[in-house]
């Protein structure tokens, strides 16, 4: 009897799987039918933007974050005491109405915006501004806040804030330990700087769920797939509030799978593409945006190495790499060739400067002479911001000039996180590197070879009159002497080849052909508060 | 059967904690120092080294693992260096969407996987058998990422009939619940959102189902041409028995044991993440999570998922055997059999 009823008990179980089975099979079919997509759901007449990235933000308190995908949720929710104009660095009046600085340089009184709320009801004040700041200054400041010595300063660097103080609810003053032409700059960046709500703070669960003044509230985050934002109906300018009813961010890694979500009407925009997919954006009737990047992508010879000790030695290098031809070759059109450090959009006075120039019969004499017939170059396997193509590939066509004078090349690649490891040990003539600008300022792309730190100056430079043109450069307001230093910061690069300059990247982004009005900054993040879509 | 299963949980203890050693070891000798991936570009040689006091890199390993050990068995699989957010909280936001994917991809790959071996073994040297076996050829052959990609050009880049990625559009996406969304909207009765999961779930359950249903449909196929000449087969035909019930009822249940053991482990291993699968259709799952946290030096969120991953292969395995004494009669879990 119990094998009868285990009998009748297991067929029931079969039966039960082949209906759930038959089922499936029915709904996937009966849905298959359909149009996919739905990125646009309406809802009273609305629309929806879907912007897709690479991957999920690291995280969305601006105080503990330093990646570009946490950047482009951030600034949708965050805003600024400052703001960079739309298609440069400068800045401009955000949360802050208007600024003073003293003649000294040390001293920044902010007017602070009024009948500014944040998102959870806080209201926005003098004091708020100052909490938002305050947690990241030291001694509140915890080691694991990536840009907060960067953008606020250390004691112990004799830099950045010194004191900050709210005396009223529409007056923040600020004291600097040295003056800092850059410190503008950075109070409009996306990282550490955006003014984050204080209740919100305190309650711990800024990093997951973001709380600002800005255009767009957070909704929802669904790691690994998608962040929903929704726009903020009190938003205080109501002439730049939110276009769409919703935004939402949906994270896709491979970038060929973000072409066709984008084809598929998945998605509105998408971001982290390169050369290699733009003829098959265009060829689905996708359209291809395209912005000069605020980046240098870098040859650094190691100068302590035993063959690049001298500025001599590096140029019959420099002398044998056709930098220009490289740069057309391998980037097909989507980088520009580096005349100098910083991009020439942002620093026209350095149109003059002078590389050493392609002369291989020079460069092959030259090295010979000195004896220089191998050469050991560390590279990182990964495409990076500053270089789609990826270290090895830029690592080998560097390779096939220098065989053509007689110098084998040996290249070690290694992924990007075991590569800083290498490069900080220093075991290499050469290394392939590069920069992501954070600020706009000369300084944040000139101080790279001013500093101690190898993790930063992998070329391991050291110039003491290059270092007092830096710390000149820094304390001196913007206008022509600061660019007059900046341009002599420059001409010492070139002349002693420190670097191999290669290439500025471009940024790109694809777009559905009826989606206009976001705003692609210079600082790779995209503001979506005016962006409209067409029926 | 109690007794079994507890001797079988207690044995599966030094399995876990062989694992926890070999992975705890593993990422601290081969993994790039994860201050310099957490503190970014700006990170001065002092900032990461106070990072690494802070997280507890300066102390010896063997304190380093007693340390994860004593708060793993607390239930606390610590905090992720990247994103600041407690493991477990990472791993449940992502697991539900690993799952979800495992069970459709099982139940079709287990379906299609049976039919295919019983006819290819009912039918030997037939056209149903050599397409059997040219199926399962292509399944264990043809790689996901390319299948997974086919499909993705086919229909939702040319055909524009199913999504190319995701779980389910986000606006539709169901809150709270269990997390598995097909079962979710469809105890709420929001049968848009759930046609909207099912589409999106199609291509990568097919994808991912295609090596699995290979491998069930081989073993099924040599398994009932195994059993199918056993004496009692012959009895039982020899009696006059109609051969659709001699191959169901004395046939297939017997055959199906291996079966079951194969659908055990791959359903396991499936549960284990399955990366290609969610790197190709963006599927949300704990499998690219693993393997980008590797990349970026996470040891808690490493430590704490291949725990997981080691938890779930045991109790799939404890339940596979189980489910051989209700599929199997004859076999007892008594004291004296363990």
């Amino acid at each position: 009897m119990a094998s009868t009823k285990a009998q009748i008990s297991r067929r029931n179980f079969v039966k039960a799987m082949a209906a759930v089975s038959a089922g499936s099979a029915f709904a996937l079919a009966g849905c298959g039918s359909q149009r996919a997509g739905g990125s646009s759901k309406s809802a009273n007449g609305d629309f929806t933007i879907t912007f897709a990235q690479a991957s999920d933000p690291r995280g969305l308190d601006p105080a503990m974050v330093d990646d570009g995908e946490s950047a482009m949720v951030m600034v949708q929710v965050y805003e600024n005491l400052l703001q960079y104009e739309d298609d440069s660095c400068a800045v401009k009046p955000g949360l802050a109405e208007s600024y003073e600085v003293s003649d000294d340089g040390l001293t920044y009184t902010f007017k602070i915006r009024t009948g500014v709320k944040y998102h959870d009801g806080t209201d926005f004040n003098a004091a708020a501004a100052k909490a938002s700041i305050e947690r990241q200054l030291e001694p509140q400041r915890t080691e694991d806040m990536p840009y907060a010595a960067f953008t606020f300063g250390s004691e112990a660097d004799g830099n950045g804030i010194a004191s900050i103080d709210a005396p009223d609810d529409t007056t923040l003053v600020i004291k600097l330990r040295a003056a800092s032409t850059a410190f503008l700059a950075n109070l409009a960046m996306c990282m550490a700087s955006p003014i984050v709500s204080p209740t919100a703070a305190e309650g711990g669960k800024l990093n997951e769920s973001p709380v600002g003044t800005g255009p767009y509230k957070f909704v929802s985050w669904t790691k690994n797939s998608d962040i929903k934002l929704e726009r903020n109906e009190d938003y205080w300018d109501k002439d730049n509030a939110g276009k769409a009813k919703n935004i939402v961010f949906r994270f896709i890694a491979e970038s060929a799978s973000r072409v066709t979500a984008l084809a598929n009407g998945e998605a509105d925009i998408i971001s982290g593409i390169d050369e290699a997919v733009v003829s098959q954006v265009e060829n689905n009737g996708d359209k291809v945006y395209k912005t000069d990047g605020m980046n240098i992508n870098y040859l650094a010879f190691n100068t302590q190495s035993e063959i690049f000790k001298t500025a001599d030695a590096r140029k019959a290098f420099a002398k044998a790499v056709n930098v220009q031809e490289l740069v057309d070759s391998l980037y097909n059109g989507y980088a520009t060739y580096a005349n100098s450090v910083m991009p020439l959009w942002m620093a026209p006075y350095d149109s003059d400067i002078q590389q050493a120039q392609y002369d291989p019969d020079a460069a092959k004499s030259e090295l010979a002479a000195l004896g220089i017939t191998k050469v050991k170059c560390i590279t990182y396997s990964v495409s990076r911001p500053y270089n789609g193509k990826g270290g090895t590939a830029l690592a080998e066509s560097v390779q096939g000039y220098l065989s053509k004078v007689g110098v084998d090349m040996t290249i070690d690649q290694f992924d990007w996180t075991s590569y800083k490891d290498a490069v900080q040990a220093g075991n290499y003539d050469v290394c392939f590197y590069g920069w992501n600008g954070d600020n706009g300022d000369p300084d944040n792309f000139m101080n790279l070879l001013s500093v101690d730190d190898t993790a930063m100056n992998v070329a391991r430079y050291s110039n003491d009159e290059y270092k007092a043109l830096i710390a000149k450069g820094l304390s001196t307001p913007a206008g022509s002497e600061r660019d007059d230093v900046y341009h002599q910061c420059e001409q010492i690069v070139a002349e002693d080849q420190v670097w191999l300059p290669i290439s500025h990247s471009q940024n790109l982004l694809g777009h559905k052909a009826n989606v206009e009005g976001y705003v692609y900054h210079p600082t790779a993040v995209v503001f979506l508060r005016n962006c409209t879509k067409s029926a | 059967m109690l007794r079994y299963v507890i001797k079988r949980v207690l044995q599966a203890i030094p399995v876990l904690l062989g694992l926890s050693i070999v992975v705890f070891l593993i990422m601290r000798v081969f993994s790039a120092d994860p201050a310099s991936v957490v503190l970014g570009e700006h990170a001065t040689q002092e900032q990461m080294q106070a990072w690494r006091e802070a997280n507890g890199l300066t102390a010896s390993i063997v304190v380093q693992y007693l340390n994860f050990l004593g708060s793993a068995l607390r239930g606390d699989l610590g905090t992720s260096y990247y994103t600041h957010t407690s493991v477990t909280t990472e791993i449940m936001s992502r697991f539900p969407a690993t799952v979800e994917l495992a069970i459709v991809a099982i139940i079709v790959a287990s379906v299609l996987g049976i039919v295919l071996g019983v006819l290819a073994a009912v039918h030997k040297g037939s056209f149903v058998d050599g397409l059997s076996t040219f199926v399962a050829l292509v399944g264990v052959s043809m790689p996901i990422f390319w299948s997974g990609v086919l499909m993705i050009i086919l229909f939702a880049g040319t055909l524009h009939v199913l999504p190319s990625g995701g779980r389910i559009d986000p606006l539709l996406a169901p809150v709270g619940g269990t997390g598995l969304f097909i079962l979710d909207t469809l105890l709420s009765g929001d049968f848009e959102a759930l046609g909207n999961a099912l589409q999106h779930i199609v291509l990568p359950a097919l994808a991912l189902s295609l090596y699995s249903m290979a491998i069930i449909t081989r073993m099924t196929r040599s398994s009932m041409l195994e059993t199918l000449g056993e004496d009692y087969v012959r009895t039982a035909r020899a009696k006059g028995l109609p051969k659709g019930s001699v191959d169901r009822h004395h046939a297939l249940r017997n055959a199906m044991l291996p079966v079951t053991t194969v659908i055990g482990l791959q359903f396991g291993s499936l549960l284990g993440g399955a990366l290609l699968t969610e790197t190709v259709f963006a599927w949300p799952g704990i499998g690219k999570y693993v393997v980008d946290s590797i990349l970026k030096s996470d040891f808690p969120v490493v430590q704490g998922t291949v725990l997981l991953i080691g938890v779930i292969f045991v109790v799939i395995n404890l339940i596979v055997d189980i489910v051989y004494a209700y599929l199997d009669p004859r076999i007892k879990y008594s004291q004296e059999e363990g």
